[in-house]
């Protein structure tokens, strides 16, 4: 398999695990849309000394894995590409801040130590609260809620036009890589010199594509907004985001109050 | 129901595509477009369903002018089955892209869900309906881009080579599911078989031009005619 197959592949594994009828799937995404900004903003909001406070966080994490049945293997593994930045962001924090705050045995910590893995696990939890999100909501579910919210159709729509054309994008690069390599069966890669019209031809047959896509939308009477059926609230639609929401608040104001 | 009065169309001002075109239809009727490749065929069905309206002529579906106007009305009331189905199903599931027409015309989600049910039904479908669009075979994208279709409930269905890629089962099943729809269908194909077995009327092109309009045997039993055009017979009478 391509490694354009291969992400391909993985994309519609995750599609699949969207439309799997689990309870956490099966909950209303406003709720969950909601709950994942908050708790994002309130592990953000958290000092950069407080890895206590940081590593209670975990707490939803580690919940919406177990209950939403998800493998934390494979959501680590599909994250991979944003992660390593995520973690970069504190790697200097120990060279500029070098006041002592504990010691082990005869190791010093720094506050910079600190500060680098909390920025870090904070970066992570954030990575990880999406992934729960994505892993169990459909993005026309994701869009739905953020018509909800009042966000502009214009931008709401481009979020659900970006992610179908993606597919349709990896697809041809596919198409056209694949053509590639099967005339070019003794040489590694792409030869450099053929990358300005593989590159050409692949936006050129995407375009092409996209605009089919598009006339196919339009034929079906679409206006410049998605509909997607109503859904009525069920207790557990409110009660999760709901639960949550007091459990990560009270922590926040918690570990704000304790300074 | 379809109405086209010296119709001519081009992409580029002087070079015309389709001239002079003129073809009447009624409901319940299937018809054929038949021609050689590049001669305007996907031209004259795209013109049908408005995705060009800078033609000059008369061209009218469901009693409206095809005009940047009353583009709502005539989508409302034709349905284009793509040559690729991939480029029609573009939701998640099958049952999402098929409810995505009706939920454009702001129906009851009941109403939706009839549309949804029947449609499905109506291609043998109905397993189709929670799978994911890129898991489909060639054939069940087809039946699936099909009810995308069917759910709309529209007056006219224009298919644009329906039978293309199909293998021998799909496409037979495909020929009975389009012979058991009501509505006017109009084909275009290569497969001139495909078209012996669906439509009872065909309109030849040739350079832009309707050649004959008639009995679906008649033209294509009509060697000489067909050659001229740049075809051969339907395999069963080669």
């Amino acid at each position: 398999m391509s490694s354009i197959e291969d992400r391909l592949h993985e994309l519609n594994k995750l599609q699949n695990e969207q439309q799997r009828s689990r309870r956490m799937n099966d909950l209303h995404p406003l709720g969950k849309l909601f709950f994942s900004v908050f708790y994002i903003v309130c592990v953000m909001s958290l000092n950069k000394y407080d890895l206590t406070g940081v590593i209670y966080m975990a707490v939803y994490p580690a919940a919406g894995f177990v209950l939403g049945e998800l493998s934390f293997r494979t959501g680590v593994y599909r994250m991979r590409l944003i992660l390593p930045l995520v973690v970069f962001v504190g790697i200097f924090n120990p060279f500029f801040d070098r006041t002592p705050a504990m010691q082990i045995g005869s190791f010093i910590v720094t506050g910079g130590m600190i500060s680098m893995v909390t920025l870090m696990l904070k970066g992570f939890y954030a990575v990880l609260s999406s992934y729960i999100l994505i892993a169990t909501t459909s993005i026309e579910e994701i869009c739905y809620a953020l018509r909800l919210l009042h966000v502009p159709k214009i931008l709401v729509m481009v979020v659900l036009l970006i992610y179908r054309y993606f597919g349709v994008m990896a697809q041809e690069a596919d198409r056209i890589t694949t053509a590639y390599k099967l005339r070019a069966p003794s040489q590694k890669g792409i030869r450099y010199n053929a990358w300005g019209t593989l590159v050409g031809g692949w936006l050129l047959r995407s375009m092409d594509r996209a605009g089919a896509v598009y006339e196919s939308m339009l034929l079906r009477g679409f206006r410049g907004e998605y509909y997607y059926p109503k859904r009525k609230l069920t207790a557990a639609d409110v009660l999760w985001p709901l639960g949550w929401t007091l459990i990560i608040g009270a922590l926040t104001i918690w570990r704000s109050w304790r300074g | 129901m379809l109405k086209i009065e010296h119709l001519h169309f081009a992409y580029e001002k002087g070079e015309e595509v389709l001239s002079d075109i003129c073809l009447l239809a009624q409901a319940g009727e299937s018809i054929g477009v038949i021609g050689a490749n590049g001669i305007g065929k996907s031209t004259l069905m795209k013109l049908m369903v408005g995705l060009y309206t800078d033609y000059e002529g008369v061209l009218e579906v469901a009693h409206h002018a095809v005009t940047t106007k009353n583009l709502d009305h005539i989508r409302e009331h034709v349905g284009y089955v793509f040559q690729d189905s991939d480029s029609q199903l573009f939701l998640s599931t099958v049952e999402e892209d098929v409810a995505f027409g009706p939920r454009n015309y702001r129906l009851p989600e009941d109403e939706v869900e009839r549309r949804v049910t029947e449609a499905l039904q109506k291609v043998h479908g109905e397993h189709l309906r929670k799978k994911h669009t890129y898991k489909l075979s060639g054939g069940e994208k087809k039946l699936a881009a099909i009810a995308t279709i069917l759910a709309m409930e529209p007056d006219i269905i224009i298919m644009d080579e329906p039978s293309l890629a199909l293998d021998p089962k799909n496409r037979r099943n495909l020929i009975h599911i389009l012979n058991e729809i009501d509505s006017l269908k109009i084909v275009t194909s290569h497969d001139l078989d495909f078209i012996m077995d669906t439509c009872e009327r065909t309109v030849l092109l040739y350079e832009g031009k309707i050649i004959a309009d008639g009995p679906t045997e008649e033209i294509l039993k009509n060697g000489k005619l067909l050659d001229e055009c740049g075809l051969e017979l339907p395999l069963r009478l080669q």
